[in-house]
């Protein structure tokens, strides 16, 4: 056998279409089965728009006279399959234009698979974010960011002890009864109300709110970032509270009249369970706090031992003496009260 | 949380080559290989890869509505969809999959017949 016998059997026998054309022309000189397969209508000779309707044969002369070289793709069903034909035109030397086809359809079926396959999966991505976005702000409402920090890191929160801070609770004058005769969807709004306005003023003044257990308000400065005020920090928001109230007051079919304690002092703050976990304070600061509540008049504002720089001119302490508080011996009690021009 | 059959079948790694070979089994088949004479290879493969993944519990939501809006105008009967079943459930198997897992993908698609099948 000759060795261009060779050659002929061996482009026909290969996988890929191999057909050589003609160099003027680009008429079909020689295919292979593969070609003819794919390509129904090739025959010897045939020219070239026989066999590509779609492509223009000027542009793949130009190509092949500058770079010699000319890629393309053709696409056609099959039998309800779209098969896909990567085509290459190359001029060789022998003086023929050499035309290969790789069939390239699990290529483009196994692209569009990752392309939907992607999209599905950004999706999915976006809803775990805006899911982890939702659940941090839970968590963030419900402890300081450092906290939750840690919690998120190490899945648990070493109880830890801040000092000093200033610690402000609240409750509020007959509640209970005040509770029954409004009825409780209006008590649960009314407090909604009035709690989300004392977050505000809280926050305006750099105390935040630990808890609320029912009428009982609790907020504090100084953790989990120290504060150097923590002490006019509480003041200052406990005046703005007592303000809020009467105004509302003034405005609304429901009355509420609170009591405030302040004290400063330490207290460990952790976050308290497993499953239903909370992050609460305990410690003497907070005790003490409660007990000068329970001392205070309707719309007052009790504190003891609070460090006040004399130079806040919005608040004016008064000295009320020494009294008897239980848990903490006698000690000397203090009236906070807003300076004319905050009070007006 | 359990695995879902999706990441116990190796993930999309391994769940790719079963969506494309139920594809080619779907497109071979003489008997319902006819529905897809016209339908374009992207809807086809988009829509199969997502079908699977979600029969599977895999990273997809493909809610029944779809699925209906999908098939509603092919008019499947009900031996066509069995045949559709029986292909699946050939490739599961020839992919590995144990008979219990598959049983749970044939009851995955059951539930979905009325979706699928002309006015069943």
């Amino acid at each position: 056998m000759s060795i261009e016998a060779i050659n002929e059997q061996l482009l026909r026998a290969i996988g890929a279409g191999v057909a050589i054309l003609d160099p003027d022309e680009l008429s079909f000189r020689f295919y292979n089965q593969t070609f003819s397969d794919w390509f129904e209508t090739a025959a010897p000779g045939a020219a070239f728009a026989a066999v590509f309707p779609d492509l223009d044969r000027t542009a793949v002369i130009a190509a092949l006279d500058g770079s010699g070289r000319f890629v393309a793709e053709s696409s056609f069903r099959r039998k309800r399959r779209t098969l896909v034909i990567a085509l290459t035109f190359t001029r060789t030397d022998a003086g023929v234009v050499l035309l290969e086809c790789q069939n390239i359809t699990r290529m483009r079926e196994l692209e569009t698979m990752i392309e939907s396959y992607s999209s599905m999966v950004e999706r999915n991505t976006r809803e775990l974010q805006r899911e982890k976005e939702r659940v941090e702000k839970l968590l963030l409402n419900i402890m300081p960011r450092s906290v939750y920090e840690e919690y998120k890191t190490f899945g648990t929160v070493t109880p830890q002890s801040y000092e000093p801070v200033s610690v402000l609770t609240l409750d509020f004058v007959d509640f209970d009864e005040t509770a029954r005769e409004v009825g409780p969807a209006v008590m649960v709004s009314e407090m909604n109300d009035i709690y989300a306005a004392f977050d505000r003023i809280g926050e305006q003044f750099g105390c935040e709110r630990i808890k609320t257990v029912g009428d009982s308000y609790v907020a504090i400065s100084g953790l989990p970032e120290p504060m150097d005020d923590h002490a006019e920090s509480v003041a200052n928001a406990a005046l703005r509270f007592v303000r809020y109230l009467q105004r509302r007051n003034d405005s609304h079919p429901h009355s509420w009249k609170c009591r405030i304690g302040l004290a400063s002092g330490s207290v460990i703050g952790s976050v308290v369970g497993i499953q239903k976990y909370v992050y609460d304070v305990f410690g003497p600061a907070v005790n003490l706090a409660s007990r000068l509540r329970d001392h205070a008049e309707p719309m007052q504002i009790i504190a003891c031992d609070l460090a006040i720089a004399s130079s806040d001119r919005d608040l004016l302490i008064e000295d009320l003496g020494d009294a008897e508080l239980m848990g903490f011996g006698r000690r000397r009690l203090q009236r906070v009260e807003g300076a004319p021009s905050i009070t007006r | 949380m359990s695995a879902t059959l999706y990441e116990k079948y190796g993930g999309f790694g391994s769940i790719s080559r079963v969506v494309m070979s139920f594809y080619d089994r779907l497109l071979d088949s003489d008997e319902v290989g006819p529905y897809f004479d016209d339908i374009d290879m992207k809807r086809l493969i988009d829509h199969q890869t997502k079908f699977v993944a979600s029969l599977l519990g895999g990273p997809a939501d493909f809610s029944d509505d779809r699925l209906e809006q999908a098939h509603r105008h092919l008019q499947i009967d009900g031996a066509d969809f069995d045949a559709m079943k029986q292909i699946l459930s050939d490739t599961l198997a020839d992919f590995g999959f144990e008979d219990a897992d598959r049983e749970t993908v044939l009851g995955a698609i059951e539930a979905r017949r009325s979706k699928i099948v002309a006015g069943a």
